[in-house]
Protein backbone atom coordinates (compact mmCIF):
# COMPACT_ATOMS: atom_id res chain seq x y z
CA UNK A 1 0.00 0.00 0.00
CA UNK A 2 0.98 3.27 -1.18
CA UNK A 3 0.07 6.45 1.48
CA UNK A 4 -1.60 9.70 -0.70
CA UNK A 5 0.80 12.64 0.19
CA UNK A 6 -1.20 15.84 0.58
CA UNK A 7 0.30 18.73 1.03
CA UNK A 8 -1.82 21.46 2.98
CA UNK A 9 -0.66 24.71 1.45
CA UNK A 10 -1.53 28.53 0.95
CA UNK A 11 1.77 30.99 1.25
CA UNK A 12 -0.88 33.59 2.50
CA UNK A 13 -1.08 33.40 6.30
CA UNK A 14 -4.19 32.98 8.72
CA UNK A 15 -6.44 31.40 5.89
CA UNK A 16 -6.67 28.03 8.27
CA UNK A 17 -4.22 25.65 7.00
CA UNK A 18 -2.76 24.44 10.77
CA UNK A 19 -6.99 24.24 11.88
CA UNK A 20 -7.48 22.46 8.70
CA UNK A 21 -4.42 20.21 8.77
CA UNK A 22 -5.61 18.68 12.71
CA UNK A 23 -9.13 18.71 12.33
CA UNK A 24 -8.82 17.01 8.64
CA UNK A 25 -6.57 14.75 9.48
CA UNK A 26 -8.23 14.30 13.08
CA UNK A 27 -11.59 13.48 11.07
CA UNK A 28 -9.98 11.15 8.91
CA UNK A 29 -8.62 9.24 11.86
CA UNK A 30 -11.98 8.96 13.43
CA UNK A 31 -13.45 7.48 10.17
CA UNK A 32 -10.33 4.51 10.13
CA UNK A 33 -8.15 5.97 7.98
CA UNK A 34 -4.68 5.61 8.94
CA UNK A 35 -2.77 9.05 9.10
CA UNK A 36 0.21 10.36 9.50
CA UNK A 37 0.67 14.33 9.63
CA UNK A 38 3.67 15.90 9.01
CA UNK A 39 4.47 19.86 10.80
CA UNK A 40 6.68 21.75 8.17
CA UNK A 41 6.24 25.08 9.73
CA UNK A 42 8.95 26.01 12.02
CA UNK A 43 6.25 27.83 14.12
CA UNK A 44 5.52 24.09 15.29
CA UNK A 45 0.99 25.58 15.60
CA UNK A 46 0.38 22.28 14.67
CA UNK A 47 1.89 20.49 17.08
CA UNK A 48 0.53 23.02 20.30
CA UNK A 49 -2.85 22.38 18.40
CA UNK A 50 -2.25 18.48 18.98
CA UNK A 51 -0.78 18.63 22.77
CA UNK A 52 2.74 18.47 21.63
CA UNK A 53 4.57 21.54 23.54
CA UNK A 54 8.24 20.28 23.94
CA UNK A 55 10.20 22.80 22.16
CA UNK A 56 12.98 20.69 21.91
CA UNK A 57 11.75 17.58 20.82
CA UNK A 58 13.68 17.10 17.31
CA UNK A 59 11.22 16.12 13.86
CA UNK A 60 11.03 16.24 10.25
CA UNK A 61 13.85 18.82 11.00
CA UNK A 62 16.33 16.09 11.83
CA UNK A 63 14.92 13.64 9.16
CA UNK A 64 15.86 16.30 6.36
CA UNK A 65 18.96 17.54 7.59
CA UNK A 66 20.39 14.50 9.68
CA UNK A 67 18.51 11.78 7.52
CA UNK A 68 17.68 10.51 10.57
CA UNK A 69 15.67 7.92 10.22
CA UNK A 70 11.42 8.97 9.98
CA UNK A 71 9.78 5.80 11.25
CA UNK A 72 11.61 7.38 15.14
CA UNK A 73 10.21 10.36 14.84
CA UNK A 74 6.32 9.53 14.61
CA UNK A 75 4.31 10.41 17.46
CA UNK A 76 0.82 8.41 18.34
CA UNK A 77 -1.32 11.67 19.24
CA UNK A 78 -4.10 10.09 18.72
CA UNK A 79 -5.77 6.74 17.68
CA UNK A 80 -4.75 5.82 14.04
CA UNK A 81 -3.20 9.49 13.86
CA UNK A 82 0.64 10.36 14.33
CA UNK A 83 2.49 13.54 14.30
CA UNK A 84 6.25 14.58 13.30
CA UNK A 85 6.50 17.76 14.76
CA UNK A 86 8.80 20.17 13.03
CA UNK A 87 11.91 20.39 15.46
CA UNK A 88 14.17 23.37 16.67
CA UNK A 89 16.22 23.03 13.34
CA UNK A 90 13.57 23.37 10.44
CA UNK A 91 14.65 26.73 10.24
CA UNK A 92 17.63 25.88 9.14
CA UNK A 93 16.14 24.42 5.78
CA UNK A 94 14.51 27.60 4.97
CA UNK A 95 17.46 29.10 4.38
CA UNK A 96 19.77 26.46 3.08
CA UNK A 97 21.22 28.37 0.36
CA UNK A 98 23.53 25.60 -1.61
CA UNK A 99 23.02 22.58 -3.06
CA UNK A 100 20.83 23.48 -5.85
CA UNK A 101 17.01 21.94 -6.75
CA UNK A 102 18.13 19.00 -4.47
CA UNK A 103 17.79 21.50 -1.61
CA UNK A 104 13.86 20.67 -2.51
CA UNK A 105 13.94 17.03 -2.78
CA UNK A 106 14.67 16.18 0.79
CA UNK A 107 11.17 15.37 2.31
CA UNK A 108 10.72 13.28 -0.88
CA UNK A 109 13.63 11.44 -0.54
CA UNK A 110 12.74 10.91 3.22
CA UNK A 111 9.27 9.64 2.56
CA UNK A 112 10.14 7.23 0.04
CA UNK A 113 9.04 4.17 0.65
CA UNK A 114 8.30 5.11 4.52
CA UNK A 115 5.10 5.58 6.19
CA UNK A 116 3.86 2.92 3.03
CA UNK A 117 1.05 1.14 5.58
CA UNK A 118 -0.60 4.93 5.93
CA UNK A 119 -3.48 5.74 4.17
CA UNK A 120 -2.26 9.08 3.95
CA UNK A 121 0.33 11.45 5.07
CA UNK A 122 -0.45 15.29 5.38
CA UNK A 123 2.21 18.11 4.88
CA UNK A 124 0.91 20.97 7.08
CA UNK A 125 3.31 23.80 5.22
CA UNK A 126 4.20 27.12 6.65
CA UNK A 127 3.16 30.50 5.22
CA UNK A 128 5.76 31.45 2.95
CA UNK A 129 7.65 30.24 -0.46
CA UNK A 130 10.35 28.84 0.08
CA UNK A 131 12.42 26.16 0.58
CA UNK A 132 10.35 24.02 2.88
CA UNK A 133 7.19 24.98 0.75
CA UNK A 134 9.67 23.14 -1.84
CA UNK A 135 10.38 20.06 -0.63
CA UNK A 136 6.59 19.95 0.15
CA UNK A 137 5.76 20.17 -3.32
CA UNK A 138 8.38 17.92 -3.96
CA UNK A 139 7.37 15.17 -1.93
CA UNK A 140 3.15 15.60 -2.90
CA UNK A 141 0.92 13.99 -5.01
CA UNK A 142 -2.46 15.85 -3.80
CA UNK A 143 -2.31 19.27 -2.82
CA UNK A 144 -4.85 20.73 -0.79
CA UNK A 145 -5.55 24.60 -0.57
CA UNK A 146 -7.52 26.23 2.41
CA UNK A 147 -8.76 29.88 1.02
CA UNK A 148 -10.78 32.65 3.22
CA UNK A 149 -13.72 34.39 1.43
CA UNK A 150 -11.71 37.77 0.89
CA UNK A 151 -10.20 39.65 -1.58
CA UNK A 152 -6.52 39.15 -0.81
CA UNK A 153 -6.99 35.66 -0.57
CA UNK A 154 -7.77 35.42 -4.21
CA UNK A 155 -4.98 38.03 -4.76
CA UNK A 156 -2.74 35.03 -2.73
CA UNK A 157 -3.90 32.22 -4.84
CA UNK A 158 -2.90 33.56 -7.98
CA UNK A 159 0.23 34.04 -6.79
CA UNK A 160 -0.08 30.36 -5.63
CA UNK A 161 -1.28 28.73 -8.66
CA UNK A 162 1.95 30.02 -10.89
CA UNK A 163 3.98 28.89 -8.61
CA UNK A 164 2.21 25.10 -8.72
CA UNK A 165 2.55 25.27 -12.30
CA UNK A 166 5.90 26.16 -12.44
CA UNK A 167 6.30 22.88 -9.88
CA UNK A 168 4.31 20.77 -12.32
CA UNK A 169 6.31 21.85 -15.72
CA UNK A 170 9.81 21.22 -13.83
CA UNK A 171 8.95 18.36 -12.15
CA UNK A 172 6.38 16.92 -14.87
CA UNK A 173 3.73 15.57 -12.52
CA UNK A 174 0.43 17.03 -12.35
CA UNK A 175 -1.38 17.40 -8.81
CA UNK A 176 -4.39 16.09 -7.66
CA UNK A 177 -5.41 19.51 -6.73
CA UNK A 178 -8.42 20.77 -4.16
CA UNK A 179 -9.35 24.05 -2.33
CA UNK A 180 -11.40 23.93 1.02
CA UNK A 181 -13.47 26.93 2.00
CA UNK A 182 -12.15 27.71 5.28
CA UNK A 183 -13.52 30.66 7.94
CA UNK A 184 -16.16 31.20 5.78
CA UNK A 185 -18.70 33.81 6.97
CA UNK A 186 -21.91 33.10 4.76
CA UNK A 187 -23.65 36.22 5.44
CA UNK A 188 -21.31 38.55 3.94
CA UNK A 189 -21.38 38.88 0.36
CA UNK A 190 -18.08 39.12 -0.47
CA UNK A 191 -17.78 35.43 0.74
CA UNK A 192 -20.55 34.76 -1.62
CA UNK A 193 -18.58 36.33 -4.66
CA UNK A 194 -15.01 35.24 -4.14
CA UNK A 195 -16.52 31.38 -3.73
CA UNK A 196 -18.64 32.47 -7.26
CA UNK A 197 -14.97 33.75 -8.54
CA UNK A 198 -13.56 30.09 -7.32
CA UNK A 199 -16.03 28.28 -9.00
CA UNK A 200 -15.63 29.88 -12.09
CA UNK A 201 -11.56 29.41 -12.46
CA UNK A 202 -11.64 25.55 -9.83
CA UNK A 203 -14.47 24.20 -11.61
CA UNK A 204 -14.94 20.41 -9.66
CA UNK A 205 -11.69 21.15 -7.58
CA UNK A 206 -13.57 22.91 -3.87
CA UNK A 207 -14.43 20.49 -1.90
CA UNK A 208 -18.29 20.70 -1.48
CA UNK A 209 -18.40 21.80 2.63
CA UNK A 210 -17.42 24.58 3.86
CA UNK A 211 -15.80 25.35 7.02
CA UNK A 212 -17.95 28.17 8.92
CA UNK A 213 -16.05 30.80 10.64
CA UNK A 214 -16.28 29.85 14.76
CA UNK A 215 -15.03 30.90 18.12
CA UNK A 216 -14.85 27.58 19.04
CA UNK A 217 -11.82 26.74 16.26
CA UNK A 218 -9.92 29.61 17.37
CA UNK A 219 -10.35 28.24 21.56
CA UNK A 220 -9.20 24.50 21.05
CA UNK A 221 -5.84 24.77 19.67
CA UNK A 222 -4.87 26.85 23.11
CA UNK A 223 -5.96 23.31 25.26
CA UNK A 224 -4.33 20.98 22.93
CA UNK A 225 -7.45 19.68 20.99
CA UNK A 226 -8.39 19.02 18.27
CA UNK A 227 -12.71 20.52 17.83
CA UNK A 228 -13.91 16.57 18.44
CA UNK A 229 -12.26 16.52 21.53
CA UNK A 230 -13.02 20.26 22.62
CA UNK A 231 -16.56 20.49 21.76
CA UNK A 232 -17.84 17.08 20.31
CA UNK A 233 -20.90 17.50 18.07
CA UNK A 234 -20.49 20.98 17.61
CA UNK A 235 -21.25 22.66 14.12
CA UNK A 236 -17.49 22.61 13.58
CA UNK A 237 -17.41 19.64 13.96
CA UNK A 238 -20.08 18.45 11.86
CA UNK A 239 -18.43 20.62 9.25
CA UNK A 240 -14.91 18.70 9.25
CA UNK A 241 -16.66 15.23 9.64
CA UNK A 242 -18.55 16.35 6.40
CA UNK A 243 -15.46 17.75 5.08
CA UNK A 244 -13.66 14.39 5.79
CA UNK A 245 -16.18 12.47 3.40
CA UNK A 246 -15.70 14.25 1.09
CA UNK A 247 -12.30 14.54 1.19
CA UNK A 248 -12.79 10.58 1.12
CA UNK A 249 -15.62 10.33 -1.90
CA UNK A 250 -14.56 13.35 -4.52
CA UNK A 251 -17.89 14.99 -3.32
CA UNK A 252 -17.28 19.11 -4.70
CA UNK A 253 -19.67 21.80 -5.31
CA UNK B 1 -10.84 37.43 -20.18
CA UNK B 2 -13.24 36.84 -17.32
CA UNK B 3 -16.87 37.46 -17.92
CA UNK B 4 -17.22 40.68 -15.17
CA UNK B 5 -20.69 40.45 -13.45
CA UNK B 6 -21.40 44.30 -12.38
CA UNK B 7 -22.56 43.40 -8.94
CA UNK B 8 -19.48 41.40 -7.62
CA UNK B 9 -17.86 43.23 -5.25
CA UNK B 10 -14.31 41.22 -6.82
CA UNK B 11 -12.97 44.52 -9.09
CA UNK B 12 -9.76 43.30 -10.96
CA UNK B 13 -9.73 39.60 -11.14
CA UNK B 14 -6.15 38.16 -10.19
CA UNK B 15 -6.97 34.64 -11.60
CA UNK B 16 -7.77 36.57 -14.95
CA UNK B 17 -4.76 34.95 -16.74
CA UNK B 18 -5.86 31.30 -15.62
CA UNK B 19 -8.10 31.55 -18.29
CA UNK B 20 -5.98 33.46 -20.83
CA UNK B 21 -3.16 31.12 -20.33
CA UNK B 22 -5.60 28.18 -21.08
CA UNK B 23 -6.83 29.60 -24.26
CA UNK B 24 -3.53 30.49 -25.72
CA UNK B 25 -2.69 26.92 -24.88
CA UNK B 26 -5.15 26.04 -27.93
CA UNK B 27 -3.94 28.71 -30.32
CA UNK B 28 -0.91 26.69 -32.44
CA UNK B 29 2.33 28.43 -32.06
CA UNK B 30 3.42 30.54 -34.92
CA UNK B 31 7.05 30.00 -34.69
CA UNK B 32 6.63 26.40 -34.93
CA UNK B 33 3.48 26.13 -37.65
CA UNK B 34 5.08 28.31 -40.00
CA UNK B 35 8.13 27.37 -42.15
CA UNK B 36 8.20 30.75 -44.22
CA UNK B 37 8.72 32.56 -40.66
CA UNK B 38 11.44 30.30 -39.96
CA UNK B 39 13.31 31.15 -43.21
CA UNK B 40 12.66 34.86 -42.58
CA UNK B 41 13.98 34.35 -39.06
CA UNK B 42 17.63 32.54 -40.29
CA UNK B 43 17.79 35.44 -42.90
CA UNK B 44 17.88 37.89 -40.68
CA UNK B 45 20.24 36.20 -37.83
CA UNK B 46 22.89 34.87 -40.02
CA UNK B 47 23.43 36.93 -43.06
CA UNK B 48 24.85 40.43 -42.32
CA UNK B 49 26.65 40.84 -38.99
CA UNK B 50 30.19 39.33 -38.88
CA UNK B 51 30.47 38.91 -34.67
CA UNK B 52 28.17 36.26 -33.26
CA UNK B 53 26.95 38.31 -30.27
CA UNK B 54 25.48 41.03 -32.55
CA UNK B 55 23.74 38.90 -35.02
CA UNK B 56 22.32 37.11 -32.13
CA UNK B 57 20.97 40.27 -30.40
CA UNK B 58 20.01 42.43 -34.14
CA UNK B 59 17.89 39.02 -35.13
CA UNK B 60 15.82 39.01 -31.23
CA UNK B 61 15.49 42.74 -32.22
CA UNK B 62 14.02 42.48 -35.58
CA UNK B 63 12.18 39.38 -34.92
CA UNK B 64 10.25 40.49 -32.19
CA UNK B 65 9.02 43.66 -33.72
CA UNK B 66 7.76 41.17 -36.64
CA UNK B 67 6.09 39.53 -34.12
CA UNK B 68 4.56 42.53 -32.46
CA UNK B 69 3.13 43.94 -35.79
CA UNK B 70 1.47 40.48 -35.97
CA UNK B 71 0.00 40.43 -32.51
CA UNK B 72 0.66 36.31 -32.32
CA UNK B 73 2.15 36.58 -28.60
CA UNK B 74 1.58 33.79 -26.04
CA UNK B 75 1.56 34.45 -21.91
CA UNK B 76 4.96 31.62 -21.36
CA UNK B 77 6.61 30.09 -22.71
CA UNK B 78 9.17 26.96 -21.35
CA UNK B 79 12.52 25.26 -22.29
CA UNK B 80 14.10 22.98 -20.94
CA UNK B 81 18.38 23.05 -21.12
CA UNK B 82 20.08 19.85 -22.33
CA UNK B 83 22.45 18.38 -19.63
CA UNK B 84 25.56 19.70 -21.63
CA UNK B 85 25.81 23.46 -23.20
CA UNK B 86 28.51 23.73 -25.81
CA UNK B 87 29.38 25.66 -28.96
CA UNK B 88 28.36 22.40 -30.54
CA UNK B 89 25.01 22.78 -29.37
CA UNK B 90 24.66 26.36 -28.67
CA UNK B 91 23.60 27.28 -32.52
CA UNK B 92 20.05 24.57 -31.86
CA UNK B 93 19.34 26.31 -28.53
CA UNK B 94 20.04 29.81 -30.62
CA UNK B 95 17.10 28.70 -33.00
CA UNK B 96 14.76 27.43 -29.75
CA UNK B 97 15.06 30.67 -28.27
CA UNK B 98 13.97 33.05 -30.80
CA UNK B 99 11.28 30.81 -31.64
CA UNK B 100 10.14 31.74 -27.98
CA UNK B 101 11.21 34.93 -27.88
CA UNK B 102 9.27 36.25 -31.11
CA UNK B 103 6.41 34.16 -29.49
CA UNK B 104 6.21 34.79 -25.63
CA UNK B 105 6.05 37.45 -23.48
CA UNK B 106 7.94 35.18 -20.47
CA UNK B 107 9.83 32.41 -21.13
CA UNK B 108 10.72 30.21 -18.27
CA UNK B 109 13.90 28.18 -18.80
CA UNK B 110 14.72 25.05 -16.90
CA UNK B 111 18.33 24.95 -15.96
CA UNK B 112 17.56 21.96 -13.20
CA UNK B 113 19.49 18.98 -15.97
CA UNK B 114 22.63 21.09 -17.05
CA UNK B 115 25.77 19.51 -15.89
CA UNK B 116 28.52 21.36 -18.15
CA UNK B 117 27.74 24.52 -19.73
CA UNK B 118 30.39 26.54 -21.52
CA UNK B 119 30.71 30.86 -22.67
CA UNK B 120 29.15 30.62 -25.72
CA UNK B 121 25.53 29.03 -23.93
CA UNK B 122 25.71 31.35 -21.22
CA UNK B 123 26.15 34.39 -23.22
CA UNK B 124 23.55 33.54 -25.10
CA UNK B 125 21.28 33.06 -21.95
CA UNK B 126 22.62 36.71 -21.15
CA UNK B 127 22.54 38.22 -24.38
CA UNK B 128 18.54 36.94 -24.52
CA UNK B 129 18.10 38.21 -21.08
CA UNK B 130 19.53 41.45 -21.88
CA UNK B 131 17.30 41.79 -25.26
CA UNK B 132 14.06 40.54 -23.42
CA UNK B 133 14.16 43.45 -20.98
CA UNK B 134 14.79 46.20 -23.69
CA UNK B 135 11.34 44.18 -25.27
CA UNK B 136 9.65 44.56 -21.69
CA UNK B 137 9.47 40.89 -21.58
CA UNK B 138 10.56 38.64 -19.06
CA UNK B 139 13.32 35.34 -18.78
CA UNK B 140 13.29 33.17 -16.02
CA UNK B 141 15.52 30.89 -15.43
CA UNK B 142 14.12 27.82 -13.14
CA UNK B 143 15.62 25.40 -10.86
CA UNK B 144 19.56 26.08 -11.77
CA UNK B 145 21.79 22.63 -11.32
CA UNK B 146 24.91 23.39 -9.44
CA UNK B 147 26.71 23.09 -11.98
CA UNK B 148 25.18 25.98 -13.67
CA UNK B 149 25.49 28.35 -10.78
CA UNK B 150 29.24 27.64 -10.50
CA UNK B 151 29.53 28.27 -14.00
CA UNK B 152 27.76 31.98 -14.18
CA UNK B 153 29.37 32.38 -10.72
CA UNK B 154 32.91 31.80 -12.82
CA UNK B 155 32.02 34.19 -15.15
CA UNK B 156 30.90 36.77 -13.29
CA UNK B 157 27.20 36.69 -14.72
CA UNK B 158 25.15 34.89 -11.33
CA UNK B 159 23.65 38.02 -10.56
CA UNK B 160 22.30 39.18 -14.42
CA UNK B 161 21.25 36.01 -14.94
CA UNK B 162 19.05 36.29 -11.75
CA UNK B 163 20.46 32.77 -10.28
CA UNK B 164 22.55 34.06 -7.79
CA UNK B 165 19.70 34.28 -5.51
CA UNK B 166 18.33 30.98 -6.47
CA UNK B 167 19.49 29.56 -3.65
CA UNK B 168 16.86 31.61 -1.53
CA UNK B 169 13.72 30.11 -3.00
CA UNK B 170 12.24 28.00 -5.73
CA UNK B 171 9.89 30.82 -7.20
Amino acid sequence: MTARIVAVINQKGGVGKTTTSVNLTHALARLGKKVTVIDLDPQSHLAVSLGVVSPQTTGIDEVMLEHCNLQQQLIPVRQNLNLIVAGPRLQEIEQLNEGGARRGDLLRKALHENLDDQDFVFIDCPPSSGVLVANALFAADEILVPMTSDYLALQGLSHLMGTIKKFESALKKHYKFSLVMSRYIATRRISKDVLNTLQKYFPGQILATTIRETALLAECPSFGKTIFEYRPGCRSARDFTALAKDFLEGKVM
Amino acid sequence: MADKNENSLIGYDPLAWMHEQAEEKTKPSVAVACPEADAILDEQLYAESPAEQNIADAGWQDVAVDATEEGAFADTASIVLEPVLSIQTVAQLHEQLLAVLNSSNKIEIDASAVTSADTASLQLLLVLKRTAIKQQKEVVIDFPSDKFIEVANLLGISEMLEVDRAAAGFF
